[in-house]
């Protein structure tokens, strides 16, 4: 019911846009049609312009989650694990967090150069601190009373880690998953806008360059819908893993 | 021969603090003894030296004469609160104990399940902690302590949290469970008819310092008629008037 009505919104939206916009005649540069927007989107999509960048965003974005993650929860279990090591390298890590990423962006292109690597290390680079963050956090919080019980078992280091720790921690680490996944689109998009040859961020460059905002609007849906898919596949994923009833 | 022997104890803190004095008890092998006494007495910490989760500062504790100098094999724990692991089932709880040591065998499967049995849990070792009640998480607690059949088990007020009468059913399991190997247990309670109902003999303790032991020479198996005897209650009334005399000599002291 609500759904439906959340729908209905969306199709009057679209149309009081549509209507408004003709009877106004607003200039398709500033606001296109939405019937113009849905036009080009489809050719873009059935003619094939679009596929080969949607194909390149959804590919750095899957890379430089999957590098970021990685070493985001690595470096968290390792600071949890290790207190002098949190103490010697987390204000450096907060430093490194403090600068935006995507300033960094001119310099990674005389790094790595135009395309995709620049672009995959900025979003590596996003993706990573929220990782290494609820990894810590989550590593922390687990009750001193299940500790005291791993220590009455005499259970060693890595058996507490992987059999304690990570488990009890494992929803404030998936809750820094989702939100790694969000940033990581946001990170691929305006890495391309810095440094990329291809991608749905380069292109929404290409299309302002040519004023076409048409298609501006046809790649913020296709983007949008991208956003959403992740989303949910990360959102489903943490619902997979945490099946089993977890808290007490 | 004393099984436990607790010789000069002391356990302090850095600032300065004296949370135990100078303690001497003993336990004799299969005995059953209760540690009563206030909130912050210090008998949790006293627990966790023969425990070997603490060191004491002065002093020594020995099991089967051996100084304690860690967590041991022989000894089992019950905590406050059950602290089961949520994310596993009752069965890979109950075989926490083993699984951190070996591979869990049919053999060991066969004894968790009938600890189960024992404890009235058949039938849900595939249940997870969070769809048990309070009653039913302690009876896992308990069963996981005793799954590797420890000689010595500790006890640290497991059933405060309970109502009185699951805490009567688990205090007849837990005197059911110890019987059966003759396991020599020390329980922790603040509640002066469960250290009665379930010790050989009590210990008071009082800021730090044992002040009162008590013997309960109540026949064994003890049920609910013992529970409402006159015995029993006159035995309740001494242990009373033995912690509220533990009290004043506190005062006593402070004020010579």
């Amino acid at each position: 019911m609500v759904r439906a009505a959340s729908a209905l919104l969306l199709v009057l939206l679209l149309a009081g846009w549509e209507v408004y916009c003709r009877v106004a005649g607003v200039s398709a540069l500033v606001v296109p049609l939405p019937s113009a927007v849905l036009r080009t989107l489809w050719d873009g999509l059935a003619g094939g312009y679009l596929l080969p960048h949607l194909w390149v965003t959804t590919a750095e974005m899957a890379m430089g989650l999957a590098a970021g993650c990685t070493v985001g929860f690595l470096a968290g279990v390792l600071l949890a694990e290790v207190p002098v090591l949190r103490r010697l390298f987390y204000p450096y890590i907060l430093a490194s967090q403090v600068v935006p990423k995507l300033a960094l962006g001119p310099l990674f292109i005389v790094w790595f150069g135009f395309g995709m690597t620049s672009t995959v290390v900025i979003t590596a680079l996003i993706c990573f601190f929220p990782l290494l963050e609820n990894t810590m956090t989550g590593l922390q919080q687990v009750d001193p009373n299940k500790r005291e019980l791993f220590r009455m078992l005499r259970a060693t280091r890595l058996q507490t880690l992987l059999r304690l720790k990570i488990p009890s921690g494992l929803p404030v680490i998936l809750a820094g998953l989702r939100v790694a996944v969000v940033l990581a689109l946001v990170g691929a998009v305006v890495g391309e806008f810095i440094g990329g040859r291809q991608g749905l961020g380069a292109s929404i460059i290409a299309a302002q360059g040519m004023m076409d905002s048409t298609m501006m609007f046809a790649l913020f849906i296709v983007i949008t819908v991208l956003g959403m898919i992740v989303y949910q596949a990360a959102a489903g994923l943490e619902r997979w893993l945490l099946r089993r009833p977890w808290k007490g | 021969m004393s099984f436990v022997s607790i010789e000069q104890a002391g356990y302090g803190v850095p600032s300065g603090g004296t949370i135990l004095d100078r303690i001497d008890w003993t336990i004799g092998e299969g005995e059953f003894h209760a540690l009563v006494g206030r909130s912050g007495c210090g008998k949790t910490t006293l627990l966790k030296l023969v425990a070997g989760l603490l060191a004491p500062s002065t002093g020594t504790v020995r099991i089967q004469g051996e100084p304690v100098r860690g967590p041991g094999a022989q000894v089992g724990f019950v905590f406050q609160a059950p602290t089961l692991l949520e994310w596993r089932t009752v069965l890979d709880n109950l075989l926490l104990p083993v699984s951190l040591t070996r591979r869990p065998q049919p053999a060991d499967r066969r004894k968790a399940e009938e600890l189960l049995d024992l404890v009235g849990l058949s039938g849900l070792e595939g249940r997870y902690p969070s769809q048990l009640s309070g009653g039913q998480q302690s009876r896992v607690a308990l069963a996981r302590a005793l799954v590797t059949e420890p000689p010595l088990l500790l006890l640290d007020e497991p059933f405060a949290a309970l109502d009185a009468i699951t805490r009567e059913e688990l205090q007849n399991d837990l005197l059911k469970l110890c019987a059966r190997h003759r396991t020599t247990v020390l329980f922790v309670t603040h509640d002066i008819a469960e250290a009665v109902y379930l010790a050989d003999r009590v210990a008071v303790m009082e800021g730090g310092q044992l002040r009162h032991a008590l013997p309960v020479p109540l026949a064994r198996p003890r049920g609910r008629d013992v529970r409402y005897s006159p015995r029993f209650n006159a035995l309740c009334l001494e242990l009373r008037h033995a912690m509220d005399g533990a009290g004043s000599g506190v005062a006593l002291e402070r004020a010579s």
